[in-house]
C-alpha cells in the first residue's frame, strides 16, 4: 500500500535536492488548486493555467533554495504566491517568458483539470422549476455576474435576502441535478 | 481524507460570484488549499454557473429579465428581437432563424403592487400557464419577459395573451394589463403542433 506523503514530508525531500518524485507529487496535488484560484480570480482557463505554471515554478525555486522554514505551511505558502501573482500577472506580463526561459517547457505539463459535465437539457428544466425569483437570481448571478445590489433594487428586497435566494436555488438544483445538495 | 468541515455549495457560489466579504474570502481560500473535496465541489459549482450561462445565452428559458441582462446581451453581440405591444393592444411577430433572444415588453402601471403574476392564454383566452410572483420593480413601468426562442422558432403561427395581474393579500386578482401576439411563422416546419 502506498502512504500519501504529507505536504511537510513533501517540502524537506524537495529542499534535500533533485528528488523528481517529490516533486511531480507537489505538482500533482497543488496544481487542480491553484487552477481553482486562477479560474476564480482570473475569469479565463488560459491564464488560470498560466497562473498554475507560474506558481509552481516559484513554488519549486523556493522549495529547492530552502526559503520555507516552516514545512508545514506549503498550502498557506503557495496560496500567498498565488495572491502575489496574480497582482503581479496584472503588473507585468513578461515575468512568464523569463522564468520558462530559466526553468524550460518541457516540465511544465498540461494541469488540466476538467469541469464536471453537465447535462444542459436536465439544467434547463430543473432551472425552469425554479421559482421566479430563484430563477432571476441565479441566471443573472451567473450570467450577468450582477451584484447583489443590482438584483436587490431588481427584486425590489434587501441584499441580504438576494443571497437567501440564491442560496436556496443553489441547493435546488444541485438536487435537482442528481449531486448532494 | 473526508472534510471535517466542508463548506456549503452555496458560500462557494458566493465566493465565485466575489459576493463574500474579504475576511468570509480568505477563510475559503485557505480551506480549498488544503481539501480537494471542496475543490471538487467548487469544480461543480462553476459548472453549475457555466451551464446556467450557457442557457442564458441560448435564450432557452422563459423568465422576466432586466433591463441590465438586455444591456449584456447587446455587450454580448448577442441578436434579440424585441416587441413592445401596448395595453390592452395587439402585435404581428415572428422570429427569424439568426435571432438569438426573443423578449417582450409589457407596459403597465405597476406602483402599489404586492404580487404580480403574468399568464399566457391561448387565443380563446383560456389560461395556459401563469409564472407568479415575478419579479419586477415597481417604478419601472414594464415587465421585461424572455419567451424561449427554440420554442418560437419551432412554433406553428399563432396567437398568445399575455396578461399581468395583480393579487392583494386576500388573493383578489386585479387586470394590469393584456397583450395579444399575433405569431406568425416564417422558419420552414409543420403548420400545426
Amino acid at each position: 500500500m502506498e502512504i500519501e506523503l504529507s505536504d511537510s514530508d513533501l517540502v524537506i525531500q524537495i529542499r534535500m535536492g533533485n528528488d523528481r518524485a517529490a516533486e511531480a507529487e507537489l505538482f500533482r496535488r497543488m496544481a487542480p488548486r491553484i487552477r481553482l484560484y486562477g479560474l476564480r480570480h482570473l475569469r479565463d482557463e488560459c491564464a488560470a493555467e498560466d497562473l498554475v505554471q507560474q506558481v509552481l515554478i516559484t513554488t519549486l525555486e523556493a522549495l529547492r533554495a530552502g526559503r520555507l522554514r516552516e514545512s508545514d505551511k506549503l498550502a498557506s505558502f503557495v496560496l500567498g504566491t498565488c495572491r502575489m501573482t496574480v497582482l503581479d500577472l496584472r503588473r507585468n506580463t513578461q515575468r512568464r517568458e523569463r522564468l520558462l526561459e530559466q526553468f524550460g517547457a518541457d516540465m511544465l505539463a498540461p494541469t488540466q483539470s476538467p469541469l464536471p459535465q453537465l447535462d444542459q437539457e436536465q439544467l434547463a428544466l430543473c432551472v425552469q422549476k425554479l421559482k421566479e425569483r430563484e430563477r432571476a437570481v441565479v441566471v443573472m448571478s451567473f450570467y450577468d455576474e450582477q451584484t447583489g445590489a443590482d438584483l436587490a433594487r431588481f427584486l425590489g428586497v434587501s441584499e441580504a435576502n438576494v443571497r437567501v435566494i440564491r442560496h436556496r436555488a443553489i441547493h435546488q438544483l444541485r438536487e435537482c441535478m442528481g449531486v448532494a445538495a | 481524507m473526508s472534510c471535517v468541515k466542508p463548506v456549503d455549495a452555496a458560500i462557494l457560489a458566493d465566493y465565485w460570484l466575489a459576493a463574500l466579504d474579504q475576511s468570509e474570502e480568505e477563510a475559503v481560500e485557505e480551506h480549498l488549499f488544503a481539501c480537494d473535496e471542496c475543490g471538487a465541489r467548487l469544480r461543480e459549482v462553476i459548472s453549475l454557473a457555466e451551464g446556467i450561462r450557457n442557457l442564458a445565452r441560448q435564450g432557452s428559458l422563459l423568465m422576466v429579465v432586466s433591463e441590465a441582462f438586455l444591456t449584456r446581451v447587446a455587450e454580448e453581440g448577442l441578436r434579440v428581437r424585441e416587441y413592445s405591444p401596448r395595453t390592452g393592444g395587439s402585435v404581428a411577430c415572428t422570429v427569424t432563424a439568426e435571432d438569438d433572444l426573443l423578449i417582450a415588453h409589457l407596459a403597465a402601471d405597476l406602483s402599489g403592487a404586492k404580487r404580480v403574476d403574468l399568464c399566457f392564454c391561448d387565443a380563446g383566452g383560456s389560461e395556459r400557464l401563469r409564472l407568479t410572483d415575478i419579479p419586477f420593480d415597481s417604478r419601472a413601468g414594464s415587465v421585461v419577459f424572455q419567451q424561449p426562442i427554440t420554442y418560437a422558432k419551432a412554433a406553428p403561427s399563432e396567437t398568445l395573451i399575455a396578461r399581468l395581474v395583480t393579487l392583494d393579500e386576500s388573493g383578489v386578482e386585479r387586470l394590469l394589463g393584456e397583450y395579444t401576439f399575433n405569431h406568425t411563422r416564417t422558419l420552414p416546419g409543420p403548420g400545426a403542433w
